[in-house]
């Protein structure tokens, strides 16, 4: 066998797999966002725009989305990275390990159960209730915006970590002596060196958030009350309630382009803000 | 619970209810959030191969019978009988809305046996051909002159018996009177919707429902629950989007803000309304006197059904009055079989939230099957939620 | 050093704990102005524990540590007139060639003009022969020329002091050898007070002006290369400075400027030892290899010693036999090109003798 033909053989169950779990869905979806709603709900071949051009109707689904993902991405990102520049630096060894499952731990629980853990904390009873006894009366954090960012940067927490932690774990320690030789002040390396060398695993914890939250659902459902509707909610409505599969694809489908178009800008602006020879990997 | 089925206590009643409610996560909501209707409950405690087989098999049925049905909608118990007699495990998927369900069985390939559609929804199951015609020869417990008809009757379409009964209820409003600062309590859905923009601003939920949802608003303007009016739906459409910015919640998960403080009102059913007066009796549960929903629960068996003999055996099961009684005990929602009323306990079928008085109960309209599936009320609920 | 020169640093009774390990122990040391220092001992006799001392990395347990004749214990590194080559040269991968130099002059306070800074950037890409390679990313350099870009970071700051932790060590044998000689005469050009860390003797005896040898923390001696060579004061130094031949002898005579040692095979020698020695004491004696004289015919030299060829290497300008005596063992010689052509060739097996001159035995500690 040639060298192509043995490589193609070895790529075919890949390519297969990513032909049937990720081309054709997408597929389906496009041709379905051209066709219309069956009486009893479903889909009904046809070819109309009609669906795209009832997307303004979805506008504050897609606004929130667009507003409180790049958000909640950033917000996990200050949390995360104190505690990755932590545990990867300053953190003895011996704690390394433990400190991380910790981190992990609750990754193990569904975060449906987590998020209603938030439910009370943030309800009537829990945080406002401590703040009245302080004397902040009326503060009302349960299905407000606030309270499904909460839930964003405390889900999201871990996959913003990981990465970072990496990326600063294998960073060199004798580039911070270097530093350090050379007269650069403890702040001043931090800026020069640590931050610039970590931003691939920034790149990629940013990265994988900001998608993964893109199609999030769950926790403005749970968070939000209702009140606080992602794309993904109108999504679940469309495809489970009102059961108008066309107008749910050309909602799907705008999203998945809104989220290309975001994410390659994202790049873009990566790679030029990195300038390094590794390109900004996804895991 | 005992085999015997004696009379059973008012006290020994309120114990089994509260047993029900601490358990409870009647969490429609739940559901619609985890979605997709993946949440499955499985309820036989072991794999089936392992169990020991019945000594007195009753005809071989098969191993297992896959039931999808609501939450807490059961007495596990029953479950457990069922299989002691024929051998098979019942395995429960349990579903948020009728919607998700229907959902599901268009998609196809859902691997139910029975299933438990409400009245409304039954005509477009025959109309989409997703659900079987029954054979009452292999369904001896099922006698229709015991059930009192406006609760039986959507079970067939063009004179063809397609569901039986399985339990009814109403929808109206709870309200946590305590709050109201010795205003006299609600009793229509005007006060509801006036109540939530002014006194409870904040303080209200509403179902994540539009049959619900649109219906009660719809009720403000006195017209019909069902309507689907174009001119009447933008009416209820307006009052919707006015009232959103007072609302708590858009959600069907209103027992937890209610029992903590969070939410002081909220459309409500039968079942959740009883519980939450129990043990606070301050939460009132109203009936708008403009009128609202009456709904009815069946047992169906989806077109497909891959174990079609053991769900007949369940469905005949579970009509059994002793069992059905037991069921009634367990979950709260009133029966609309005689036979199994004969029962229950007279302080029961006396509860007034449970069996509300006849002038109310008669203001109360059943769902349509166009109210269901209507693309504009549909529409409409998404467009409120996502304003 | 025949020119008393001026002390640049110091070190005062220094001793470093790692928990209960001694990384270093009661180091004394005067480094002065512009030599080239070399610390050289096996690996983890504490070379590096010293040189980070230095540079400010570790703090001193106890002593002091002195630049310019002031106790700089608790300076930080970044505040020391000091800058270091590491061993994997440690550069920057996210900054350029330029940047990384430039990045020391970058942190001065006040700010250095721009300018100023691009032409002293220049300036060191030229005294490390790398004009022009300014812009290139530094994974595009070979190992040689990042080690270079390490050694302009440093330069470029023109410290007073310039540590160099075996930077050598990652480069192969003939990159190696060019560089040593560049280092020296960079060193020569600069007038920059060197300290050099190796674990390899040729190196520290071809550049450097002073060595100080290490052995398990502690510093066993230190002078010029000649010095350490000519005159070790122990076997542990005799042996790590060059090769040499060791034999275990006792003391028999043992008067001010001569003792006398009976050897294994019953020979008595003498010597001058660099340290003061008692009679009856068991001491060692070295002979270095290119000091014995192999010949076929006994000669007439005080001591000959027959012996037995076992092996022969040829190693160009010299040959190495290993040649053994019954009694006292095996001897290395190394015989000189010429020498060899007068005498022709030994093969193994052959019967011959070796002896040496006078003062080519050292008696030392044992
Ligand atoms: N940071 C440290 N922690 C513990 N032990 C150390 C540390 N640094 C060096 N040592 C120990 O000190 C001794 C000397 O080390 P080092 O100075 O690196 O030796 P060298 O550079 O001569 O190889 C070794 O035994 C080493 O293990
Ligand atoms: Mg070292």
């Amino acid at each position: 066998m040639t060298e192509r033909g043995r490589k193609a053989l070895l790529l075919a169950p890949a390519g297969i797999w990513l032909l049937v779990m990720l081309a054709l869905p997408l597929l389906v979806v496009f041709v379905f966002s051209f066709g219309e709603r069956g009486a009893a709900g479903g889909y009904v071949p046809a070819f109309t725009l009609e669906q795209y051009a009832n997307l303004p109707a979805r506008w504050t689904a897609f606004k929130n989305t667009l507003i409180l993902a790049p958000l909640g991405t950033i917000a996990a990102l200050v949390i995360a990275y104190p505690l990755a520049y932590f545990l990867a630096v300053r953190c003895s060894p011996k704690w390394r390990t433990s400190l991380l499952i910790l981190v992990i731990v609750p990754f193990w629980t569904s975060i449906l159960i987590r998020s209603y853990a938030w439910i009370f904390i943030l309800g009537g009873r829990g945080l406002p209730a401590l703040l009245e006894s302080i004397g902040i009366d009326d503060i009302r954090l349960i299905n407000t915006p606030f309270a499904v960012l909460v839930g964003i940067v405390y889900g999201y927490l871990p996959l913003m970590v990981f990465p970072i932690f990496v990326s600063l774990d294998k960073l060199d320690k004798r580039l911070l002596e270097a530093s350090a030789d050379l007269g650069s002040t403890p702040w001043r390396t931090f800026r020069q060196v640590t931050l610039p060398l970590s931003v691939p695993g920034i790149a990629t914890g940013c990265m994988l958030v900001f998608i993964l939250l893109m199609g999030e659902f769950l926790i403005p459902a749970i968070l939000g009350g209702g009140k606080v509707f992602f794309v993904g909610n109108a999504l679940v409505d469309l495809f489970l309630q009102s059961r108008n599969w066309a107008y749910g694809s050309a909602v799907a489908m705008t999203l998945v382009v809104v989220m290309l178009v975001t994410v390659s800008i994202y790049m873009k602006f990566i790679s030029r803000l990195g300038g390094q020879r590794e390109d900004v990997s996804l895991m | 619970m005992t085999k015997d089925n004696g009379t059973i206590s008012k006290q020994k009643f309120m114990e089994e209810l509260r047993r029900y409610q601490k358990g409870s996560v009647t969490r429609r909501h739940f559901l619609g959030v985890t979605g997709l209707g993946m949440a499955t409950a499985v309820l036989g405690t072991a794999i089936p191969g392992l169990r020991p087989r019945p000594a007195f098999a009753a005809g071989d049925i098969g191993d297992r019978v896959i039931l999808a049905t609501w939450p807490n909608y059961h007495d596990e118990m029953n479950f457990e009988a069922f299989t002691e007699a024929t051998g098979a495990h019942v395995q429960v998927n349990v579903f948020g809305s009728n919607e998700e369900m229907l959902a599901k069985l268009q998609a196809g390939g859902s691997g139910w046996d029975v299933f438990v559609p409400t009245n409304y929804t039954i005509t477009t199951y025959v109309g989409e051909d997703l659900i079987i015609p029954l054979d009452t020869s292999k369904l001896p417990n099922y006698d229709a002159g015991s059930f009192e008809q406006r609760f039986s009757d959507a079970g067939s379409v063009d004179g063809q018996l397609y569901a039986v009964p399985k339990n009814w209820g109403t929808t109206g409003f709870a309200v946590n009177t305590s709050k109201l600062d010795g205003a006299p309590t609600p009793t229509t859905w005007k006060e509801f919707w006036d109540l939530t923009m002014e006194g409870y601003s904040g303080r209200t939920m509403v179902h994540d429902y539009q049959l619900t949802t649109i219906g009660n608003a719809l009720k403000y303007f006195g017209y019909s629950f069902n309507s689907v009016d174009e001119k009447e739906l933008a009416d209820a459409e307006k009052l919707l989007l006015d009232a959103k910015p007072h609302l708590f919640a858009i959600s069907s998960d209103y027992q937890p803000p209610m029992r903590n403080g969070d939410a002081w009102m909220t459309m409500c059913w039968t079942g959740d309304g009883k519980q939450m007066n129990v043990d606070m009796p301050e939460i009132a549960y109203v009936l708008g006197t403009e009128g609202g929903e009456l709904w009815s629960d069946y047992y169906a068996i989806p077109k497909g059904a891959p174990h079609m003999d053991a769900a007949y055996a369940l469905i005949d099961f579970l009509l059994n009055p002793e069992v059905n009684a037991k069921e009634v005990l367990a979950h709260g929602y009133p029966s609309a079989d005689a036979r199994t009323n004969a029962l229950l306990p007279k302080e029961l079928l006396e509860d007034p939230i449970l069996y509300p008085a006849a002038d109310l109960l008669n203001a109360l309209e059943f769902g349509a099957a166009a109210t269901l599936t209507d693309p504009n009320r549909a529409e409409l609920l998404a467009r409120f939620k996502s304003a | 050093m025949s020119v008393p020169m001026q002390t640049i640093a110091e070190l005062r009774g220094v001793t470093k704990t790692f928990g209960n390990v001694v990384a270093a122990k009661d180091l004394n040391l005067s480094i002065g102005k512009g030599e080239f220092l070399s610390f050289l001992g096996p690996s983890g006799c504490g070379k590096t524990t010293a040189l980070r001392m230095l540079a400010g990395f570790e703090k001193p347990t106890e002593g002091q540590v002195l630049l310019d004749g002031e106790v700089v214990n608790d300076l930080d590194a970044h505040h020391r007139p000091v800058n270091m080559v590491f061993q994997h040269y440690a550069l920057f991968p996210h900054l350029s060639v330029f940047d990384n130099i430039a990045y020391g002059l970058r942190q001065q306070r006040p700010r250095v003009d721009k300018q100023k800074i691009a032409t002293k950037v220049e300036q060191a890409l030229e005294t490390v022969r790398l004009g022009g390679f300014g812009p290139r990313r530094i994974w595009e350099m070979s190992g040689g020329q990042q080690q270079r870009v390490a050694l302009a970071r440093a330069i470029v700051n023109e410290p007073k002091l310039l540590l160099l932790d075996e930077p050598m060590a990652a480069l192969d044998r003939k990159l190696r050898k060019e560089m040593q000689f560049e280092l020296q005469n960079l060193q020569r050009q600069l007038g920059i007070t060197f300290v050099l860390v190796t674990h390899d003797q040729e190196e520290a005896l071809s550049m450097s002006d002073r060595i100080c040898v290490m052995e398990g923390g502690s510093i066993v001696q230190v002078g010029s290369p000649r010095e350490l060579y000519d005159m070790p004061r122990s076997r542990y130094v005799a042996g790590f400075v060059g090769t040499s031949n060791f034999f275990d002898a006792t003391v028999t005579d043992s008067a001010a400027d001569q003792i006398t040692v009976r050897l294994a095979s019953g020979q008595k020698v003498h010597g001058t030892p660099e340290i003061p020695i008692d009679a009856g004491q068991e001491v060692c004696v070295s002979i270095r290899p290119e000091q014995i004289t192999l010949t076929r015919a006994l000669p007439t030299a005080e001591i000959a010693l027959p012996v037995t060829i076992q092996n022969r290497i040829f190693l160009g300008e010299h040959t190495e036999y290993l040649a053994r005596n019954e009694a006292l063992g095996d001897f290395h010689v190394l015989v000189p090109r010429q020498a060899e052509l007068n005498e022709g060739t030994f093969n193994a097996g052959e019967q011959a003798f070796v002896s040496w001159g006078e003062g080519a035995l050292l008696i030392l500690e044992k």
